[in-house]
């Protein structure tokens, strides 16, 4: 593309009055560039304006206005680059206008004005290093949904793809559809008034199913292993049990890695090794010819009941009796006819619900447990009831009952049961009374220590998601066949579960029901909707070739230049998603639908050979280039600078609210927006410090366990290699605290000024960087 | 002891304080609002919250041996405030009419009392007495002559102490029985909750703390104290003393009769009828007053046992003031009718006294007593 550029500066919303206009216009034309000014770009006047500049040739702009992150519809215009300076969040809503000082002889910096220039030369910069993307075309291209589990979630996904015009696949590993639906003997209600029990639905919903002819039914089939990337994934199945070459080789174990003396073998050796451990199946980048071709996949696999650890729950005499059950026993008893006890086969006429095990120490659930195990307390009850009418109780000892939304009725409703007895309490001791029990209980609701006798007790156990067994996925990705790192969700199938719903860690897997918390019948149906949309939208986004998640709708993708690869795998292993397959010889094989366009692998290559058309290692580098280091041969006392590298998703948007609050911070600092601060490479920070800025920061979201990072992994790999750039300063003699990464989530906005202020006193004390002036 | 109780639910207990008119007692989810809401429970161990939960798990003794359920004046705040509508105050109400039918003999009276199917036979009961004796004794006249119109001319005053003196004496000894039976369980109660030391009732301490209440009971003080429904107070102060005037007219009269041997009808320039007359007024402004408001009150629907005694005590007023007005009017056919009639409600209003819901007087008494008595605060 031909760019022809030209910058606009947008002089509303105070612009015009807190800086001087006309010497902003200078920066542009001094590179030769044209420079126009408008009182309010962003009106129809403004961008009538703008829309003549482009019929009269003009293609690349630099929009010199508000934030990047409103009136972004306003200033998008087809088959153009546009770049937008904030002006007015980031420089005159958070900085004073320099006055001038009375006596002459006093030096003047005016910090605003020279903010606000080199914003302008950093755009242009950019400008020149970017492109306008093409999007990734996949060579073949399925619409179909695969969904994996025919239980309720499985079911009600297929149903709801299918109703949108899509062909569905339903594979389950039993012989008939329903999964733990279909073995209960009533269920908790699923629609209003939300009141009693109800029969089990899931056979009218299977009925359902099979009326679809888009739909296909394959029972007895499990997947051997998913190959490819979204829009594309090829996808081989087989029977329970089966062993084919097909199914899913397993990543080498890290202590294979490495030789007799724990040297790292090289990637010829370790792939040799590799073979030799997953003897007799064929590796990951060999598609199945038979295979199948899909879009995208619904994991609804679901769950397997919680099994009581040895000796956990003695005190409660599981293990000892066999009349104290769990609450998954129970309901196969109830499901096979009348309540009783399973050592003698009697009457249970009196039950005791007992739902948190931890006695007075702790309140908190059986492992894998929630909402739902308080919800099948109260059905569970009920059965007591219904089985002995007359003269059943069935008493539900709590920390916690929870009954979301509407199931507050279906509280109220088990209530009102003569015979159902509920109490806060903290069970102490089930011991033995005769043929029955004694269940001891402190600080109840009924204010002192008591004591029920009981026929049976029940433990209300939780639900364990399949995927902590298993992979059941088995993607044919380098990374492994299941999700990485998920065990900080207990194994449940989740990326983000407050931010991300659906999403996993893999791009077109969208998990859904019990493989993703526990859930009632009803929460797995509407979640089953939630997750087919998702792949409706994965398998929509693939075919335009754009992003799907977290960055909607976004048409660049890593580009490598592989002449320069030295095949270190790292972007290969970095990649939280999983994206990039590399060969035997080490070299990463991308797959751009999987991708989720962080450039976590751009942050990762040592030898930056990837890019992405609009961001790139040289746009950012160039950018960094283009802001001026005022030295002492310009001021008797030249300020400081100091780069800010700020995460996107969140910090970014922090910092534009502290500007509309007209909170105020250092204009000593220059501030990049990155994707995410997994894509920072070192090589920007070597860069500014080599260029004599005083210092560098990294703002984004929160890791660890709790992390906030949209790139799931980003912010946390910024923060190691942040760790070991530490080498890189002291071989330029610079102190470690120059470098400096924080952390700020989006409503903490009031905390930027605190966070720059306070590295821009650091810096001052460190004093400025000795390379300035070089 | 307290430390560890074992619970066994009592379901029918349940089914039965809901027919009688607790039916929302399996609402509650122990909040709490009701006993911070009630402006009359004390501090420590307020009620009705742990009532409620005691009502959902069926424990009888934990409610009907418990002071607690007297103490309160269902004045309605926790009904008006229960976020579940639970109605607090209806399931008290429910417990104590539980209570009454569990601490009277004979039961069958009490179940009779709260049905309303029986209520024929209630009224029928007295109708037999009188004819069957005044027959039988000749005591009662269906021909009575004179020249002006005289109750004991056709019911005769004889008649009338023959059967309410005994009946007042039966009454007393059916109170005897449950408040000896309900102070001992209450006592027990608190005694195994250690809220008073583990000896008999100091008789001479007690009776020190029933004069020592006198005052909030004749001040109806503890009505003051409710939010809402507060003109309660007054209908009940009307209601109160007019029985309490009514008392002390038909005593004077009593002694008036058989000391020195003056037979009514009275004139009506003398004061003691002065007192009667405003009294038997009173009385029917006062059960207006309160059948007015309950017909009002949605939020705290009544019951059966609520109207059948608000019924005989408008009954009694209104055929008591009728008979003496016909009476006066000279048309003695109406005025001995309505007289036979005021007498049935007398004798439905005595009889079932302590069955009916009249007899929170001596048990809400005694409950106050108590509470004063252990300083239960």
């Amino acid at each position: 593309m031909d760019k022809k550029y030209c910058v606009y500066i947008c002089t509303g919303c105070g612009i015009g009055d807190a800086l001087d206009i006309e010497k902003l216009t200078e920066v542009p034309d001094e590179e030769g560039i044209s420079c126009k000014t408008h009182p309010i770009l962003c009106s129809k006047e403004g961008v009538d304006f703008l829309k003549s500049e482009i019929a009269d040739g003009v293609n690349t702009m630099a929009i010199c206005a508000c934030s990047r992150r409103v009136n972004y519809d306003v200033f998008r215009f087809e088959g153009c680059i546009v770049d937008r300076v904030n002006l007015r969040e980031q420089v005159v809503w958070t900085h004073p206008v320099c006055e001038k000082p009375a006596d002459e002889d006093e030096e003047f910096i005016d910090h605003l004005q020279m903010l606000a220039e080199d914003y302008i030369k950093m755009s242009m910069a950019k400008l020149e290093k970017i492109n306008l993307p093409e999007p990734y075309k996949l060579e073949s291209f399925s619409k179909k949904v695969l969904v994996i589990g025919g239980g309720i979630t499985g079911i009600s996904a297929a149903i709801d793809a299918a109703k949108a015009g899509y062909e569905v696949t339903v594979v389950e590993k039993d012989a008939i559809l329903g999964g733990y639906a279909a073995k209960i003997r009533k269920q908790i209600p699923v629609s209003s008034p939300y009141e009693g029990l109800i029969d089990p639905i899931i056979g009218s919903k299977i009925t359902e199913l099979e009326a679809y002819s888009n739909i296909t039914i394959k029972t007895e089939t499990v997947v051997a292993r998913i190959a490819g990337e979204p829009g594309n994934f090829t996808v081989t199945m087989k029977k329970p049990s089966e062993k084919i070459e097909f199914d899913v080789p397993f990543p080498l174990p890290e202590k294979m890695k490495v030789d007799e003396n724990g040297k790292d073998l090289d990637a010829e050796a370790q792939y040799a090794k590799y073979q030799e451990y997953n003897e007799g199946k064929i590796d990951i980048l060999k598609l199945d010819p038979n295979g199948e071709k899909y879009g995208a996949v619904v994991l609804a696999a679901g769950w397997r009941p919680y099994e009581i650890e040895d000796n956990s729950c003695a005190h409660l005499g599981y293990g000892e009796f066999p009349d104290v059950i769990t609450s998954h026993q129970f309901e196969e008893i109830a499901s096979r006819g009348k309540v009783t006890r399973p050592s003698d086969g009697k009457d249970a006429k009196s039950v005791v619900f007992i739902q948190n095990p931890g006695k007075d120490e702790d309140d908190s659930d059986f492992d894998y447990s929630g909402s739902v195990a308080s919800m099948v307390a109260l059905k569970q009850a009920k059965y007591v009831r219904e089985d002995y009418d007359a003269d059943g109780k069935a008493f539900v000892f709590y920390q916690h009952m929870r009954t979301p939304g509407l199931q507050e009725n279906f509280y109220k409703s088990i209530q009102q049961d003569e015979g159902i007895f509920l109490t806060k309490g903290n069970v102490m001791s089930v011991s033995k009374n005769g043929a029955g029990f004694i269940v001891e209980a402190d600080n109840t609701l009924l204010g002192e220590k008591i004591q029920v006798k009981a026929d049976m007790v029940v433990l209300a156990t939780g639900m364990v998601p399949v995927t902590v067994d298993d992979p059941v996925i088995n993607l044919a990705y380098r990374q492994g066949p299941g999700f990485r790192d998920n065990d900080i969700f207990n194994g449940y199938c989740d990326s983000n579960f407050i931010c991300f719903p659906y999403e996993t860690q893999r791009t077109g897997i969208y998990a859904a029901g019990a493989v993703r918390r526990n859930m009632t019948i009803e929460e797995s149906m509407e979640d089953a909707a939630g997750a087919a949309l998702k792949a409706i939208q994965c398998i929509e986004s693939s075919n335009r070739g754009v992003s799907v998640h977290p960055r909607s709708g976004d048409m660049t993708f890593p580009d490598f230049f592989f002449q320069r690869c030295t095949q270190c795998k790292r972007c290969t292993e970095e990649c939280p998603f999983g994206a990039l397959d590399d060969d035997e010889k080490g070299t990463p094989k991308p797959n751009p639908s999987r991708c989720r366009r962080c450039g976590t692998c751009m942050g990762a290559c040592p030898e930056r050979i990837i890019g992405f058309a609009d961001y790139n290692i040289d746009s950012i580098g160039s950018m960094v280039k283009a802001i001026g280091v005022p030295s002492e041969d310009d001021f008797d006392e030249p300020p400081l600078r100091i780069l800010g590298l700020v995460c996107e998703n969140d910090a970014y948007p922090a910092m534009d609210i502290a500007g509309l609050n007209r909170l105020q911070y250092s204009a000593d600092v220059r501030i990049i927006p990155v994707r995410c601060l997994g894509s920072v490479n070192v090589i920007w920070i070597k860069d500014a410090l080599a260029q004599g800025m005083d210092g560098v920061f990294l703002l984004g979201c929160k890791h660890g366990d709790d992390y906030q990072c949209h790139f799931v992994k980003g912010s946390e790999l910024a923060s190691i290699r942040m760790k070991k750039i530490g080498d890189a300063l002291s071989s330029l003699a610079l102190e470690d605290e120059r470098v400096a990464q924080f952390e700020v989530a989006i409503d903490e906005f009031d905390k930027v000024p605190t966070i720059i202020n306070d590295f821009v006193d650091v810096v001052e004390g460190l004093g400025p960087n000795p390379f300035k002036g070089f | 002891m307290s430390n560890q109780y074992l619970v066994e639910p009592d379901v029918d207990f349940i089914k039965e304080l809901e027919a009688l008119g607790g039916d929302t007692l399996k609402k509650c989810f122990q909040c709490a609002t009701c006993s911070v809401a009630c402006p009359i429970a004390p501090d420590n161990n307020p009620f009705p919250r742990k009532e409620m939960i005691a009502a959902s798990w069926g424990l009888k003794d934990k409610l009907v041996k418990n002071e607690d359920i007297w103490l309160c004046h269902n004045c309605g705040d926790c009904t008006t405030l229960c976020p579940r509508g639970a109605k607090p105050g209806e399931v008290l109400s429910a417990v104590r009419s539980y209570a009454i039918t569990e601490y009277a003999t004979p039961k069958a009276f009490g179940k009779m009392v709260n049905d309303p199917k029986k209520l024929p036979i209630l009224f029928l009961i007295p109708v037999v007495i009188f004819i069957v004796l005044g027959t039988l004794t000749g005591l009662l006249n269906f021909a009575p002559g004179g020249d002006e119109v005289a109750h004991h001319l056709f019911f005769s005053t004889w008649l009338v102490d023959l059967i309410f003196v005994p009946l007042a004496i039966a009454v007393a000894a059916i109170f005897a029985l449950g408040v000896k039976r309900f102070l001992g369980d209450i006592h027990e109660n608190a005694i195994q909750q250690g809220r008073t030391e583990n000896k008999p009732i100091d008789a001479k301490a007690f009776i020190k703390s029933l004069i020592s209440i006198l005052p909030t009971i004749l001040k109806h003080d503890k009505f003051n104290e409710c939010g809402e429904n507060k003109e309660r107070g007054t209908s009940h102060l009307l209601v109160f003393y007019s029985f309490v005037a009514l008392f002390v007219v038909t005593n004077i009269f009593f002694v008036v009769l058989y000391v020195f041997q003056t037979h009514g009808p009275y004139s009506q320039l003398n004061p003691v009828k002065w007192l009667a007359n405003i009294a038997g007024i009173a009385l029917i402004i006062g059960a207006s007053m309160m059948i007015s408001s309950r017909r009002r009150n949605s939020d705290q629907p009544s019951g059966y046992k609520d109207w059948y005694l608000l019924g005989l005590v408008l009954g009694l007023g209104v055929t008591g003031m009728l008979a003496e007005a016909t009476r006066l009017a000279d048309l003695a056919g109406l005025s001995y009718t309505i007289y036979f009639l005021h007498l049935v409600f007398v004798f439905n209003l005595f009889a079932f006294l302590p069955f009916s819901k009249l007899a929170h007087l001596v048990y809400r008494t005694i409950a106050m007593t108590y509470s004063e008595y252990t300083g239960r605060k």
